[in-house]
């Protein structure tokens, strides 16, 4: 071992040197191997957490299907305290089936990045959408969903079921985490930031989040609260798969909130000039 | 007369579950299990709709519609069954020759009133 500076100017340095070099070659050649074999791994991971979802979804499927079977008594009467426990079976399953959704899409984004499918549409037609399908999740939480909608609105340029996609997670988000008598509301317009963009936040009156995990939550599987006994359950995806979607058009997603203030979140959306 | 419906299907525990629904629905079903399978039954007999699982074992879903046509015996209606309805995959389906696009598991009201109205 040569440890003092000036034996390096000694002729057996070179030998030193090769040998340095040839040591370094092999480690280089170890971390490249370390690499692909980690490459590899991710990959059947990925493949892995793909086709379990796939085959998660067929016995639900049955589940589903056999219980609302039950349920509508088409096998038979079945009683109101009967119907009640079928009926959670059905809320359950298909609250595992939206679970599946995402793990499925995250895996085939890491595999095979999404691309995206273009057509001119209007954000009010899918707020409207989106809203309306809540309407009776709203009522049963004891919450008030409010619209506003700029009338200026342009149409937007991009993949409507994607945005779907990301309204519809962030509105969930929002009527899981705000208790009963709070208020919900989307407000959609042109970003007065920043020109030619359509900004639409989804707002809540809820528990809030700190500051300090304002960039945590769109980071994959994470969650506030990652402990097993935690009180709000999904796979961790959901606000991942929202920024990636706002991502591909272009656009930018982000939070504005603090603990016990609610949570205002915000995405933009190129406008789509031509059309006007 | 009841309606006939062709049920393409390639798994056992969904085919159970809806022809259990339709049949208690009063429709005369048959199932097939693969697209050879749909291909060659659909050929020998003329259905008023089929619900065809585009996601099949052997081939994709659709090429039983395209031969169906080809033979002259296309169903009346067909719907498209699947696990993830995207644009695409609705898009596909349509200029295939589908009705709609159906996302499992399909609700059981809607499937009978699909079926129903579709025989109407």
């Amino acid at each position: 071992m040569v440890t003092d500076p000036s034996m390096a100017a000694v002729p057996l340095g070179l030998d030193l040197t090769t040998e340095r070099i040839a040591a370094l070659e092999a480690q280089l050649v170890e971390a490249q191997r370390l690499i692909r074999d980690l490459e590899e791994r991710d990959a059947l991971k990925t493949q892995f957490l793909s086709n379990i979802s796939h085959d998660l979804r067929t016995p639900l499927t049955a589940i589903i299907t056999h219980a609302e079977i039950l349920r509508d008594g088409i096998l038979g009467h079945v009683t109101s305290k009967q119907s009640e426990s079928i009926s959670t079976i059905i809320t359950g399953g298909r609250q595992l089936l939206d679970m599946i959704a995402e793990i499925l899409m995250h895996a085939r984004d890491s595999s095979e990045p999404l691309t995206l499918v273009e057509s001119e549409f209007s954000i009010h037609e899918v707020v409207e959408q989106v809203t309306s399908l809540n309407e009776s999740l709203v009522a049963r939480k004891g919450l008030t969903l409010e619209r506003y909608l700029s009338t200026e609105l342009p149409a937007v340029r991009g993949d409507r079921d994607k945005v779907i996609h990301v309204l519809t997670n962030l509105l969930g988000n929002a009527f899981e985490f705000t208790p009963s008598g709070g208020r919900v509301w989307v407000n959609a317009g042109m970003s007065t930031d920043e020109a030619d963009l359509v900004l639409i936040e989804v707002g809540d009156t809820g528990r809030g989040i700190a500051p300090d995990h304002h960039e945590l939550i769109f980071r994959e599987f994470a969650q506030v609260d990652s402990s097993a006994s935690r009180v709000h359950h999904g796979t961790g995806l959901g606000l991942t798969i929202a920024r990636r979607f706002v991502e591909l058009h272009g656009g930018r997603i982000w939070v504005e909130s603090e603990l016990g203030a609610g949570s205002r979140f915000f995405f933009t959306l190129p406008a789509n000039r031509g059309s006007e | 007369m009841s309606a006939r419906v062709l049920l393409v299907e390639d798994s056992p525990m969904i085919s159970g579950a809806l022809q259990l629904l339709l049949e208690s629905g009063g429709f005369d079903v048959v199932l097939a299990t693969s697209s050879a399978d749909a291909v060659e039954i659909g050929s020998r007999q003329r259905f008023d709709v089929m619900l065809l699982d585009i996601t099949l074992p052997d081939a994709d879903g659709l090429t039983v519609l395209h031969e169906l046509s080809q033979r002259g015996m296309k169903p009346l209606t067909t719907y498209a069954m699947t696990g993830h309805s995207d644009q695409e995959t609705r898009d596909r389906c349509i200029a295939a020759g589908c009705e709609d696009v159906l996302l499992k598991p399909v609700p059981v009201q809607q499937l009978l009133r699909i079926v129903s109205e579709a025989v109407a």
